[in-house]
């Protein structure tokens, strides 16, 4: 918690020098975005498989998955007690738990986080829900943004039947709280065509790396690899001194 | 055609008992309307049950936790009753989770934007007293333990500087002139 403009402005000049020291080994941020079904999952422990082998420390942080925040959400959600407004608050809570007890610690520590969605999950999902855009975003503030984003595009279509091949999408995930549809999987069919729409407009927004995720397994695997050493030496990005200077400084408050 | 009585007023401050019982007496005739309470949805109450190991939440995760419990007090408290005429008191409603979060340091601007969904009060009244959140009553009490732990000092000097934001707006509010 920032307890004084002092507090911010000594941990922001800690937190550039931090991560443009040449002599540390900087943390990376990779996040995994796209919408259920596509297979990012797959895809993120492929990866990270892949990066332990080639001597990565790795950090796995996954969507709604907050020790604190996640019970709250899960009892809410079995009982379908949540509008959309008390569900994105709930999760940009989650999220936010998470970033200051798991995704910054790490980073600050060199290591490589793999994020198994990230804040553009709540932006294409809160937004397909009806709300605005702006006032979910600005909830994600300070932003951090991740060092490569991989948005695994896949059509409605694909999207609905990898799902609906193994299980039946429950209240939330097939957007019932908002098509006023009975069957779920008719409403996850017209909810996701919104949900993927909104993804395309964030993909483009934010420049995230597209993957064609209706290529082979193997394929997509390749083309993460390459994407990836191309875009590990990007330099620090700048627009995250905010979100790690407000978390350094509540570290100093917490102690 | 009869007027509405439909009224939401608001009572802000960081002392919980103090804060109802002056939302009580808002109430001008009992039986025409009700005092909405923090943590209605019981978001805070599954949060003091929560395993310590999971890390302390820090001054923002928590107004987003009083966000979505202010969003459940409207939708099934607040909105409901203003739709059959009623007056309902908001005890607290924005200005204390908006006092905290300035008290904790966190940019007006992001607490603006979270409270936008609430709608403004007709009438806003503010409680100055501060010993029930020293304890650890109500949001200011509970989040500011959170966030400071063991740590008293701490904790009394984000209680008291809530209240000084709370007191401030008040004197903004009764310096402006009435409609």
């Amino acid at each position: 918690m920032p307890t004084s403009a002092a507090a911010l402005g000594a941990a922001r000049r800690s937190a550039r020098a931090h991560f443009t020291d040449p002599a540390r080994k900087r943390g990376l941020l990779v996040a995994f975005e796209g919408p259920d079904g596509s297979g990012k999952t797959t895809q993120r422990k492929l990866f990270k498989t892949w990066l332990k082998s080639e001597g990565y420390d790795v950090v796995t942080t996954k969507w709604n998955s907050s020790d604190l925040i996640k019970p709250i959400i899960k009892s809410r959600k079995a009982v379908r007690a949540l509008s959309p407004e008390e569900f994105s608050l709930l999760h940009g809570a989650d999220f936010r738990h998470r970033v200051e007890q798991i995704i910054l610690p790490a980073l600050w520590e060199g290591k490589l986080v793999i994020a198994d969605r990230f804040l553009f999950t709540g932006l294409a999902r809160d937004v397909a829900r009806g709300l605005d855009l702006d006032w979910v975003l600005k909830l994600y503030q300070p932003l951090l943004w991740p060092d490569l984003v991989f948005y695994f595009a896949v059509s409605p279509i694909t999207s609905g039947k990898r799902v609906t091949a193994t299980r039946m999408p429950n209240f939330y995930e097939a957007g019932q709280d908002v098509t006023d549809v009975d069957d779920p999987v008719e409403s996850y069919q017209r909810f996701i065509a919104r949900v993927i729409r909104e993804y395309e407009s964030l993909a483009l927004i934010f420049n995230m790396i597209t993957v064609d995720a209706e290529q082979s397994i193997g394929d997509q695997h390749r083309q993460i690899r390459e994407l990836f050493l191309a875009g590990q030496r990007r330099p620090w990005s700048a627009w995250n001194i905010d979100a790690v200077a407000e978390w350094l400084a509540g570290r100093g408050a917490a102690r | 055609m009869k007027a509405s009585r439909a009224r939401l007023v608001s009572v802000d401050g960081v002392d919980a008992s103090a804060v109802i019982a002056a939302a009580r007496r808002a109430i001008d005739r009992p039986g025409r309307g009700g005092v909405s309470h923090w943590d209605a949805s019981g978001i805070f109450q599954d949060l003091c049950v929560a395993d310590a190991a999971a890390g302390a939440p820090s001054a923002r995760t928590l107004l987003l936790l009083y966000a979505a419990d202010l969003a459940f007090r409207l939708r099934w408290e607040i909105r409901p009753a203003l739709a059959a005429g009623r007056t309902v008191v908001a005890a607290p409603y924005v200005d204390t989770a908006v006092a905290f979060g300035r008290a904790a340091g966190v940019p007006v601007g992001w607490l603006t934007n979270l409270f936008r969904f609430a709608p403004p009060a007709a009438e806003r009244r503010f409680v100055t007293a501060t010993r029930g959140a020293a304890s650890g009553e109500g949001f200011v009490g509970l989040a500011s333990q959170r966030v400071h732990g063991c740590d008293r000092g701490a904790r009394r000097r984000l209680i008291g500087s809530a209240a000084a934001h709370l007191r401030i707006e008040a004197k903004r509010r009764a310096r402006r002139p009435k409609r």
